[in-house]
């Protein structure tokens, strides 16, 4: 017997421990995930071991749809390595031929990542790839069609809390939400051990303008890795 | 009052969010000339339009993300399709700009040299073996360079003997035996001259990168340290600390648990004025030596006179009297 199958917004669900996403561009996969017709409808694995918003979703204790971005609305995505997870929040946010005009701003500095996230932009409408500094907004702020209904982090660097609620501050619309996957491994080994690593990203969150709504242990899916998931302020005013 | 602005449009809009002024951008609409405006904003020049409303407001601030946060700013419309091309126009320029890096190809280069030389060592060992199994005479230290060539090319087992000057084997290999033994050999023999090719490559690049650096430790060393370092900038504002303990990653996570700190990381290890000096100096010297690595790449990245053999030999000279100062192994207490 199949699993449940929980939507959790427009073209995303849940069936047991995998999540699925409409594809946009039917019949291709973008890396090896596999696909299920249902219908017209064409659905592509969204594998949580190798997403962390995808494992986000899984493991949160609070609403998981409320983790996601609403169709048509403007994405934020820095560290966006090979597009991955870029893909399927491209599947949700604009769908496609970008019928929901929705704007992912995909940001990422390797060039060697850049050049496959390139050749994803080609073929999916709405996703915009910047080769630049996720940690600088000048370098990414001529992308953006307005400020970002939703942010994910996901950056290999020392002082990832810091770098969040700066990019934060600049392009979080009121509202808005936004993911930071911290990787432990990437702070300074002066900070600690890896709990005391998180513990000093909170306390940094909780001094933020933002709102921290939950720590999202992903052990078991993503090791050494949280994900903090915030709203914008101004929206609870 | 500030100036809000993107690639298409320049506004000049006061503290209530009035536009005092605006400039429309009126130029032949294209991906490559769009791809160019965002990679001027981008790198933080002034399109042309926001040159002119500062000129004309001289007290407005330039807002680089101010456009972005304005409720008023217009709606891209009819241009989206060709922003997007300007975007992915704009990548692949970016892409196509890091074949320009120098730091990127000398990665390719050291890391290439360094996984060959690798095999070749373990490649050109078993070689030797599986020759001397059979030429049990041949001297496997005396003519070890020579007995990969003589295997390549030698028809029969015999042949490679009498290349050595040695009597013949007692048994032969069989034939398809010999083959795999002689194709083995000659794998040896091009790794041999691939890898002098990929050093010499280096060399090149190095003596002219880091020309200061390569004086003083060698091309290959330096280079070693550039690509260790993950680029000559961070190369070049890195403490000597940093530098002097390259390449010792597993003894600096050993350290950091409480271990004894490394003395040299790899690269200033395989200097002969480190690693041919007393055990009790060796820490000394790699630190002075780090030091003046330091500041010779500073020198190479920021554009300094690049060092001779004059400050090489003045360095080498203040290694020796180090030694001299401690000739005898400290007393254990």
């Amino acid at each position: 017997m199949t699993p449940k199958e929980t939507p959790l917004g427009w073209g995303v669900k849940r069936q047991g421990r995998t999540l699925w996403t409409r594809n946009a561009v039917k019949g291709v996969s973008v890396r090896g995930e596999r696909r299920k017709r249902e219908g017209r409808i064409e659905w592509r694995r969204w594998d949580p071991t190798r997403s962390k918003v995808a494992a986000s979703l899984l493991r949160t204790k609070a609403e998981p749809s409320d983790l996601l971005p609403a169709p048509g609305s403007t994405c934020l995505y820095l560290g966006a390595s090979s597009g991955g997870t870029v893909s399927h929040i491209h599947d949700m946010v604009c769908g496609a031929d970008n019928h929901h005009c929705g704007q992912v701003v995909a940001v990422e500095i390797s060039p060697r990542m850049v050049r496959d996230l390139v050749s994803l932009s080609e073929r999916r409408r709405g996703l915009v790839t910047v080769l630049g500094d996720a940690r600088r907004p000048e370098q990414v702020a001529p992308f953006m069609r307005g400020k970002a209904d939703w942010i994910h982090q996901d950056l290999s660097i020392a002082d990832q809390a810091e770098t969040f609620v700066r990019m934060t501050d600049s392009f979080l619309s009121p509202g808005g939400v936004a993911l930071l996957s911290l990787k432990a491994a990437s702070e300074r080994s002066s900070d600690g051990d890896d709990e005391s690593r998180f513990t000093k990203a909170e306390r940094i969150l909780e001094g933020s303008e933002l709102n921290l709504l939950e720590k999202i242990d992903l052990s078991g899916l993503e090791e050494q890795h949280v994900v903090f998931s915030c709203v914008s302020q101004s929206s609870i005013n | 009052m500030k100036i809000h602005f993107d690639w298409r449009l320049a506004r000049v809009v006061d503290d209530e969010g009035n536009v005092l002024d605006e400039i429309e951008w009126d130029g032949h609409m294209g991906p490559s000339i769009i791809a160019k405006r965002l990679s001027m904003i981008q790198q933080g020049r002034n399109l042309p339009e926001v040159t002119t409303l500062s000129e004309r407001f001289p007290d407005a601030e330039v807002d680089p993300i101010g456009a972005m946060s304005d409720p008023e700013w217009p709606d891209l419309e009819g241009s989206a399709e060709m922003f997007q091309s300007a975007t992915e126009k704009l990548a692949k320029m970016g892409v196509a700009d890091s074949s320009g890096d120098i730091d990127r190809r000398l990665d390719m280069l050291v890391s290439s040299a360094i996984e060959l030389r690798a095999c070749w060592t373990t490649s050109e060992a078993r070689c030797v073996e599986w020759a001397g199994l059979f030429i049990t005479e041949a001297d496997l230290d005396g003519q070890r360079l020579d007995i990969p060539k003589a295997v390549a090319n030698a028809s029969a087992i015999s042949e490679a003997a009498e290349t050595l000057g040695v009597s013949v084997p007692k048994y032969d290999p069989s034939d398809s035996e010999w083959e795999s033994m002689r194709s083995q050999a000659s794998f040896v023999v091009e790794t041999s001259e691939m890898l002098e090719q990929q050093e010499g490559a280096i060399r090149d690049i190095a003596n002219s990168h880091v020309t200061s650096l390569s004086a003083l430790l060698g091309p290959i060393s330096a280079a070693k340290l550039v690509v260790l370092a993950g680029g000559r900038e961070r190369l070049a504002r890195m403490p000597s600390g940093s530098l002097q303990v390259l390449g010792a990653h597993a003894a600096m996570s050993a350290h950091r648990r409480g271990a004894p700190p490394p003395k040299h990381g790899a690269v200033l290890f395989s200097m002969p004025q480190v690693s041919r000096s007393p055990k009790w100096v060796r820490g000394k010297i790699a630190r002075y030596l780090a030091g003046k690595a330091s500041i010779a790449v500073r020198v190479d990245h920021f554009g300094g006179e690049p060092w001779g053999s004059e400050e090489v030999d003045r360095i080498n000279r203040e290694i020796d009297s180090i030694k001299d100062k401690f000739p005898k192994p400290p007393k254990r207490g």
